[in-house]
């Protein structure tokens, strides 16, 4: 990393809330000495190899307990066996969710309670058994009323919990890829596009007749997103590909799992829009260009404040809103 | 706006509408209900089941027109019972139930809380533990005017980031690292898949490969799998990190495919390649204080200048029944004009700014004696138009649209500490 950068860095940040006195403000070397700083040149004119203990470092091929002498180095050091490069950029979506979308979703949400305010007390979510009989001793808590789901617990929004983008799935499955497994290398390389992430295959669990699936025999691909490259893929989809579909309504209201995951459905023809299909359009076999599902994961915990922050970047719904 | 006595009827369970049937005694194939219910000589007798009468008209036929009634006051539909809907019984001052004056009036939210079910067990729990003491002291009655604040709300009207914020020198340092870490960690860029042998575009790609050695376009000259993959870092005062220089790189890359071409088309070519748009604006050159195109990667917030020559956010008194919101509306449209396209955002308020007067102000036909103002903050955003204050009713002079830290020069220091923490940072 450039030194000279470090210390500018740090002398800006002495004008915010940073602490000011850092070690890397330290003095830059002279101009005479920067200038003729050539670490190429300096390694090429030696004569012997630097002792390999100078600079490699090899981390443990296995972890061997906490008490072991040698430990491995954590993931974010570039020394580490599962050291993955990133972060490569500040994405566009993610600033404006942190300038703008943040905030606006806690005023909207904010709910208030005058002092003094105590929640009313609220039965148990999960009763136990009462009555007379000898086997509710001891016996697992009933469900919640009036149904067996037991649904996130929804709690106010504050500046704690806004709701925010967790991660986005894309799944696609190709019942085709069962006699000619060409089908599935193609999803797979379309999704690997647009994505950024290696995809996973799975296979058919059990068989079933009516969808013409056979046990075992792979047909579906998914590649999970997070951070950086989810942020660069939301912001394609939004500013890129969903305008440019052809009478899209938008996501179907009554989309989602009630607890903050929505999800909506690409076709081939709007996959192949993502400009990373569109830049070699030609090089994927014709009319093999699988649709896919998108799943959008929030840490909202009901559908309705995962809609809220959805529409607010960009992801228009249509037709009835279920909660 | 109901009064106590309708207050308790409310409360009872008891259906509105006694003698109509319920649902599964209309329809055939409700034997018990059908039976009970001729026994009894119905309100809706011969209009259901197979004995039902084709020859009704559409009115007798509905059970429940007998129960639909209408406001006194205006033509709205209001449940059967009721003498004046919400509006008009707020209006009259009278009950909207039995349509007498009312005396002791609840209001929604008290309502609301009145006939909230409780669950059983959770009641009783309640029951058992002591009401907490309230800590909020009784209001006494003074002989005098009745002492109070003027209630205002204010406008914090914004107009969000249009840019992405520049990089600090840190980050433009450390994602270019990371970039050049991802070159010598990943697989090698798969050539076939995206070009195909031998086309020009394929020898095109091996020509800029040779000069900048690696596929990632925007690095600088750099191999990462080579001997010295080694030297990823960039020496002092080099401009690799810089998005300028990273701009023109891929600027760079994508024009020397056009330049493939014959010669004269070259110089065509190169020009009808979109370069990004300059991220200052000539406002932010003039600075134009007015314009809303100046300083496109912060939040910009709209201050008026008042009569007595200070600047705050545009407020005012909270007149008669309106909310905080409808306040706001109200604010934006009286001191802005007509011609900005505002949203408010939500119902409740960012933030506030308590005053005290030098002197109180006694309002004689109130019976109120006002001691200061205190001002509620709604945040709203410009979507799009322009302030304009010809049309402005507060008397105000000016207006500028400023980023946080030029507002805080603007305002008094007291006003500053007020309002500063609900400015956003960018």
């Amino acid at each position: 990393m450039a030194r000279r950068e470090l210390a500018v860095a740090t002398q800006s940040a002495a004008g915010g809330d940073l602490e000011p006195s850092s070690s890397s403000s330290a003095p830059l070397a002279s101009d005479d000495a920067l200038a003729n700083y050539d670490p190429v040149a300096q390694a090429r004119r030696r004569e012997t190899e630097l002792p390999a203990s100078r600079y490699k470092f090899r981390p443990p091929k296995y972890y061997r307990g906490p008490l072991h002498p040698h430990q491995p180095p954590p993931p974010s050091d570039p020394s580490s066996r599962l050291f993955v490069p990133s972060p490569f950029t500040l994405p566009r979506l993610e600033q404006t969710y942190q300038s703008t979308i943040a905030s606006d979703l806690m005023t909207l949400a904010y709910t208030h309670f005058p002092p003094g305010y105590r929640a009313p007390p609220k039965g148990p979510r999960l009763r136990p058994w009462e009555g007379p009989s000898p086997y509710y001793k001891n016996r697992p808590l009933r469900g919640p009323r009036g149904g067996d789901v037991l649904h996130l617990l929804k709690r106010p929004i504050t500046f704690r919990n806004v709701p925010k983008l967790e991660g986005v799935t894309l799944h696609t499955m190709v019942p085709q890829a069962q006699d000619d497994s060409a089908h599935l290398h193609v999803a797979g390389m379309v999704l690997q596009a647009i994505s950024n992430v290696r995809v996973t295959t799975h296979a058919a669990r059990k068989s079933v007749a009516g969808f013409g699936l056979r046990e075992g025999k792979f047909i579906a691909a998914t590649a999970t997103m997070k951070g950086e490259d989810m942020y660069h893929f939301l912001g394609k989809c939004i500013d890129v590909v969903l305008p440019r579909i052809k009478d899209w309504k938008g996501v179907r209201g009554s989309s989602g799992d009630s607890s903050g995951n929505i999800s909506f459905g690409l076709s081939g023809e709007s996959v192949a829009l993502f400009p990373e299909v569109e830049v070699n359009y030609d090089m994927y076999p014709p009319r093999m260009i699988p649709g896919c599902h998108v799943t959008i994961h929030t840490s909202a915990t009901n559908d309705r404040d995962a809609r809220l922050l959805l529409s607010s970047i960009g992801i228009p719904f249509y037709g009835k809103q279920i909660n | 706006m109901v009064c106590a006595k309708c207050q308790k009827l409310l409360k009872k369970t008891e259906l509105a509408t006694p003698n109509v049937k319920k649902k599964n005694e209309m329809y055939f194939g409700s034997p018990a209900g059908s039976a009970k219910s001729a026994s009894k000589g119905s309100a809706t007798l011969g209009n259901t089941g197979v004995g039902k009468s084709k020859l009704l008209s559409k009115s007798a036929k509905n059970p429940y027109a007998a129960y639909s009634s209408t406001c006194g006051g205006c033509t709205t539909k209001v449940d059967s019972g009721k003498k004046f809907c919400q509006r008009c019984a707020f209006k009259q001052n009278a009950c909207a139930m039995c349509g007498g004056p009312a005396k002791e009036l609840i209001c929604k939210s008290c309502r609301e809380h009145l006939s909230r079910r409780k669950y059983s067990a959770a009641a009783a729990a309640v029951a058992e533990t002591p009401e907490p003491v309230s800590s909020i002291p009784p209001s006494t009655q003074a002989s005098g005017p009745k002492q109070a604040y003027q209630l205002r709300a204010g406008v914090v009207l914004s107009r969000p980031p249009q840019l992405t914020r520049d990089l600090t020198p840190f980050e433009k340092a450390f994602f270019l690292y990371q970039r050049r870490l991802n070159e010598r960690l990943a697989l090698p860029f798969t050539r076939y898949f995206y070009f195909k042998k031998d086309t020009p575009a394929d020898l095109e790609w091996k020509r800029k490969m040779k000069t900048r050695m690696t596929p990632a376009r925007d690095i600088g000259v750099y191999n990462a799998y080579g001997k010295e993959g080694w030297n990823d870092e960039v020496l002092v005062g080099a401009k690799e990190s810089e998005t300028e220089e990273q701009i023109e790189a891929l600027l760079k890359d994508v024009e020397a495919v056009s330049v493939g071409g014959a010669e004269g088309e070259a110089a065509k070519q190169e020009s009808a390649i979109d370069r990004p748009m300059p991220r200052t604006t000539e406002a932010d050159n003039l600075g134009d204080h007015k314009s809303l195109d100046r300083l496109l990667q912060r939040t910009l917030y709209l201050l008026v200048k008042n009569k007595e020559g200070r600047w705050t956010f545009p407020h005012d008194r909270i007149a008669g029944r309106e909310n905080l919101h409808q306040t706001a509306e109200r604010i934006i449209v009286q001191a802005g004009g007509v011609n900005m396209n505002t949203w408010v955002v939500g119902n409740a308020p960012i933030g506030h700014y308590n005053y005290d007067f030098q002197k109180t102000i006694v309002d004689l036909e109130k019976g109120v004696e006002e001691l200061g103002e205190r001002v509620f903050f709604m945040k709203a955003r410009i979507m799009a138009g322009q302030a304009n204050l010809e049309t402005n009713k507060f008397g105000d002079i000016d207006f500028k649209w400023l980023a946080k830290e030029e507002v805080e020069e603007s305002v008094t220091p007291r006003y500053w500490s007020a309002v500063r923490n609900m400015l956003a940072e960018r």
